[in-house]
C-alpha cells in the first residue's frame, strides 16, 4: 500500500503532464449528432457496486444492443470504493481522458466540468430522446446544479428513513420521536434500558454527515444550505447553531456506539439487524435487508421505519425528508456520437421497466416496482411511500459544500459527537473553514 | 583505475537502470516541484503563484503542523518498535541455541500480510463494543478501567494507528540486525568476558560498534518508511477522529484527491521529500559522532 501513496503522487503528476488544465469540451449543447452508428466499445466509469442492480441491468441491456449491432460492447470500469474512484475521476478528468460515460454527483467539481463543456447536457438529452417527462421530478433536482441545469443521468431513487426496532422501544418504554428534539430523551431512555440507540457507519463518515442536515432542513428548509455553501449563510446562524447544538446533545446523550468513528457499514447493519441497536438511518437500498425473511428472524416482526421527525415551527412537511437518486451518470461531450446516443436510447427506455422489475424504485414514474416473493409487509408500505413524497429535497451536504469544507465538517462533527469540542468551537471552525474554501469552488 | 572497455561496459550497463530512476523516480519530484509554485485544481489554467503555496503551507495552516506533530509522534513510535524492538529480538536470538529459524519465521510473517488485512486485523483488536483483543486481555488482567475505543479516543489513536506498522516491519529488521549480530568476532566478545565484562558491556562497547553501520542504515530505512507511513493510518481511521491521526502523507493526498487543490499538494509532497533527506541526514549524524567519540 506504500505503493498507493506513490501512485497517488505520481497520479498527481501525471495529471499535471497530461492535461495542464482547460479546454477538452466537445458541444455540450448537440445531442443528436450527424452521422452514421458506427459500433465499437465505449466505456463507463462507474462507482457502483460490481454485481448491484444497476450494473446488473446495464450489462443485459448491453448485451441484447450488441445482438443488433455486432461490434459493441460496453466497458464498466468499477472501482471498489468510493475514494478510490473519485482519485480516478479527478485524475482522468484532469488530464482530460474522461471515458464515453463517467459517474458523478452533483458537485461543485461537476460543475466546473460542466463549464467547461466537458460533460453534455442531460436535460436536453433526455428532452430530445422523448423521457424527460418519465422521471420523477424529484429524482431529477437531486441531480440538479443550483442554476437548474441537469448533467447527470439518474439510476435509482432512494428514500431515508429512521428503522427502528418495536420491542427495544417498549423495552426501554419510548415512542418514536416526534421530534428531532426528542432524540436525546429518547436515546438516554434507551441507553437506561442497556439499549445501544442508534447503529452508525462511522467510518464512511456520510452516515453521521445526514444528522447535520436534519434540523436546519426542519427549521430553515432547503435554502439555508444553499447559501451556507456559498459562504452567504454561516454555521453561527440560528439554523447552523441549532444543529450544532443538537449534535451536541445526540452525543451527551450516547446515541451512537462507543466507538462508532471506528465502525464500518456492515458493522452498524449487523448491530441493527442483530437486535443489538434500537434505530438504524439508512436508504431504501437496504430494503431486500430490511424487509424481506433474509432479515434474522428474531427482529423481523419488531423492525419498522418512521421518516425525518418535524420540530415545532418546520417549515418542511413531515412528507419531505432526504430522497436521492444517487451518484448520476455524465455523458462525455467530446465523445459523443451517433452511436453513444443511439445505445442511450435503447438502455434507457427499457432501463425502468427491468430495473423495477428488480424490486428496486425506478427514477422514473412510468414503471411499479415488482414486490419480490420473500418481502415483509414493510417493504411494499416503503415502496408505497414514494409516491407521498413531498417536493422540497434534504440534500446530502456531502454532495453540496465544497470537499475542503466537507472534509473539515466530517472531521469536526466527530469531535463535537464524541464531546471532544464543545458546539461553540465547533461553529468557529466550521465559519473558518467555509471562508475560506467556499470562494474558491462557488463564485458570487 | 579501469581500463577503458571496462569502463565503457559499467556505463553500458548502468545507464538503463539510470535513466529508468531519473524517469520514475527523479523526474516526479521535479515536476512536484515545479508544481507546487502553481495553483491548480485539475480543470482551470494553472495560475502561477510563486511561494504563496509554501506561505500558506509554513505559516498558514494550523491543520499541516497538526499533521507534522502527528508525523514526529508517528516516527518515533515506529522507530522504537522496529528499530529498538529489532535490535531486542535479534541480541535474543544469537544468544539462542535452539528454535531461532521458527521465531525469526513468526517474526518476519506480518511483513508478508497485506496491508488492508492488518488493517482489518487492528480494527478487531481494537474494538470496544464487541470488545476486542487488546480490550479483553485488559480486562482479564483486572485492567477494565483502562478499556476503551483505543481508535476513536483523540489521547490513544495516534499510538494505536502507529503500532501495527511497527509491529509489521519488527520482524524484518531483525533480521537485519542479527545478520550482522552474526558476523560480530566471537573472540573479541570472548576476550571482554574473560576481562570482566558484564552482558552489557559487551553489547554497547562490542556488539553495537561492530553492527553501528548495519545499525544506521536500518534506522534510515525505518525512518523514511515512517515518514512516508499512510497505509495503515489511511486505512484504520483516515485521520480522524477530528486530525487526531492526520499524518503529512493522507493530508497530502485528502488535498490532492479531494479538495482538488494539486498545486498546494504538490508543495507538501515536497515538504515530505525535504523531511525525509532531513532525517537522513540527522541520523547519519547522531551515529557518526557517536561513532567517532
Amino acid at each position: 500500500m506504500k505503493k498507493m501513496l506513490t501512485a497517488a503522487v505520481a497520479a498527481i503528476t501525471a495529471a499535471a503532464l497530461a492535461g495542464c488544465g482547460g479546454g477538452g469540451g466537445g458541444d455540450a449543447a448537440n445531442v443528436n449528432p450527424a452521422g452514421k452508428v458506427e459500433p465499437r466499445r465505449i466505456s463507463w466509469l462507474l462507482s457502483r457496486p460490481a454485481n448491484g442492480t444497476v450494473i446488473t441491468v446495464m450489462r443485459q441491456l448491453a448485451d441484447e444492443y450488441a445482438k443488433s449491432h455486432p461490434g459493441f460492447s460496453l466497458n464498466l470500469i468499477t472501482t471498489p470504493d468510493r475514494p478510490s474512484f473519485i482519485q480516478k475521476y479527478e485524475t482522468l478528468a484532469a488530464a482530460n481522458k474522461l471515458p464515453d460515460l463517467f459517474d458523478t454527483d452533483a458537485t461543485p467539481f461537476a460543475q466546473k466540468l460542466a463549464r467547461q463543456g466537458r460533460m453534455l447536457d442531460a436535460g436536453k438529452l433526455l428532452t430530445s430522446l422523448g423521457l424527460y417527462t418519465s422521471y420523477r421530478k424529484s429524482a431529477l433536482d437531486y441531480q440538479r446544479f443550483d442554476d437548474g441545469s441537469l448533467y447527470t443521468i439518474p439510476f435509482e431513487y432512494q428514500m431515508e428513513f429512521f428503522w427502528y426496532n418495536k420491542a427495544l422501544f417498549k423495552r426501554a418504554g419510548v415512542k418514536v420521536p416526534a421530534s428531532l428534539d426528542d432524540m436525546p430523551a429518547t436515546c438516554a431512555a434507551l441507553r437506561r434500558a442497556g439499549v445501544t440507540p442508534i447503529a452508525l457507519d462511522g467510518q464512511d463518515q456520510w452516515p453521521l454527515e445526514r444528522y447535520v442536515a436534519y434540523q436546519p432542513f426542519r427549521v430553515a428548509g432547503p435554502g439555508y444550505l444553499g447559501k451556507l455553501k456559498r459562504n452567504d449563510a454561516k454555521f453561527g446562524d440560528p439554523a447552523g447553531q441549532k444543529a450544532a447544538n443538537w449534535l451536541g446533545a445526540l452525543g451527551a446523550a450516547k446515541c451512537f456506539p462507543d466507538g462508532f468513528s471506528a465502525k464500518g457499514y456492515t458493522d452498524a447493519q449487523n448491530l441493527f439487524t442483530s437486535g443489538g441497536a434500537a434505530m438504524y438511518n439508512i436508504g431504501t437500498w437496504e430494503l431486500s435487508s430490511l424487509a424481506t425473511t433474509k432479515l434474522n428472524p428474531a427482529v423481523r416482526a419488531d423492525v419498522d421505519y418512521f421518516t425525518l421527525p418535524t420540530v415545532p415551527n418546520s417549515v418542511t412537511a413531515p412528507n419531505e425528508f432526504v430522497t436521492s437518486s444517487g451518484i448520476g451518470m455524465a455523458v462525455n461531450a467530446k465523445t459523443f456520437d451517433p452511436l453513444v446516443r443511439d445505445f442511450l436510447k435503447f438502455a434507457l427506455a427499457k432501463y425502468p421497466a427491468a430495473y423495477a422489475a428488480t424490486g428496486a424504485l425506478s427514477p422514473t414514474a412510468n414503471v411499479k416496482t415488482t414486490i419480490p416473493s420473500d418481502a415483509t409487509p414493510l417493504y411494499r408500505r416503503a415502496v408505497d411511500q414514494a409516491n407521498s413524497v413531498g417536493t422540497k429535497l434534504a440534500m446530502p451536504w456531502d454532495t453540496q459544500l465544497d470537499p475542503t469544507t466537507n472534509t473539515r465538517l466530517q472531521q469536526e462533527l466527530v469531535l463535537l459527537v464524541q464531546g471532544d469540542i464543545k458546539p461553540g468551537d465547533f461553529t468557529r471552525t466550521m465559519d473558518a473553514a467555509l471562508a475560506q474554501n467556499a470562494p474558491k469552488f462557488f463564485t458570487k | 583505475m579501469l581500463p577503458h572497455r571496462s569502463r565503457l561496459a559499467v556505463l553500458v550497463f548502468l545507464t538503463p537502470p539510470l535513466l529508468l530512476y531519473g524517469v520514475a523516480v527523479l523526474l516526479p519530484i521535479v515536476q512536484s516541484l515545479v508544481l507546487s509554485f502553481f495553483s491548480w485544481d485539475g480543470l482551470s489554467d494553472m495560475e502561477f503563484v510563486g511561494l504563496a503555496n509554501y506561505t500558506r503551507m509554513l505559516t498558514g495552516d494550523a491543520v499541516f503542523w497538526r499533521a507534522f506533530g502527528n508525523a514526529l509522534g508517528y516516527l518515533a513510535i515506529c522507530l522504537v518498535l522496529q528499530v529498538g524492538g529489532a535490535l531486542v529480538v535479534a541480541s535474543l536470538l544469537a544468544s539462542l541455541r535452539r528454535g531461532r529459524e521458527v521465531i525469526k519465521t513468526l517474526y518476519l510473517l506480518p511483513a508478508v500480510i497485506s496491508t488492508v488485512a492488518i488493517a482489518f486485523l487492528f480494527q478487531r483488536i481494537y474494538s470496544i463494543d464487541p470488545a476486542g483483543l487488546l480490550n479483553q486481555a485488559l480486562a482479564a488482567v483486572g485492567l477494565g478501567g483502562w478499556q476503551r475505543p483505543w481508535l476513536s479516543d483523540v489521547h490513544t489513536v495516534l499510538a494505536a494507528v502507529s503500532a501495527p506498522e511497527g509491529w509489521r516491519f519488527v520482524g524484518l529488521y531483525t533480521i537485519i540486525i542479527y545478520a550482522a549480530l552474526l558476523a560480530v568476532p566471537r573472540e573479541l566478545e570472548e576476550a571482554a568476558r574473560l576481562d570482566g565484562a558484564s552482558s552489557w558491556q559487551v553489547f554497547a562497547h562490542i556488539r553495537f560498534p561492530y553492527i553501528r553501520p548495519v545499525f544506521a542504515t536500518t534506522t534510515i530505512m525505518a525512518a523514511t518508511y515512517a515518514l512516508r507511513g499512510f497505509d495503515i493510518p489511511y486505512l484504520l481511521t483516515n485521520g480522524g477522529p477530528g486530525q487526531s491521526s492526520e499524518l503529512i502523507t493522507t493530508y497530502m493526498y485528502k488535498t490532492a484527491f479531494t479538495s482538488t487543490d494539486y498545486g498546494y499538494a504538490s508543495t507538501i509532497s515536497v515538504f515530505i521529500v525535504v523531511e525525509c533527506l532531513v532525517a537522513v541526514g540527522l541520523i547519519l549524524l547522531v551515529l557518526r559522532r557517536k561513532a567517532h567519540r
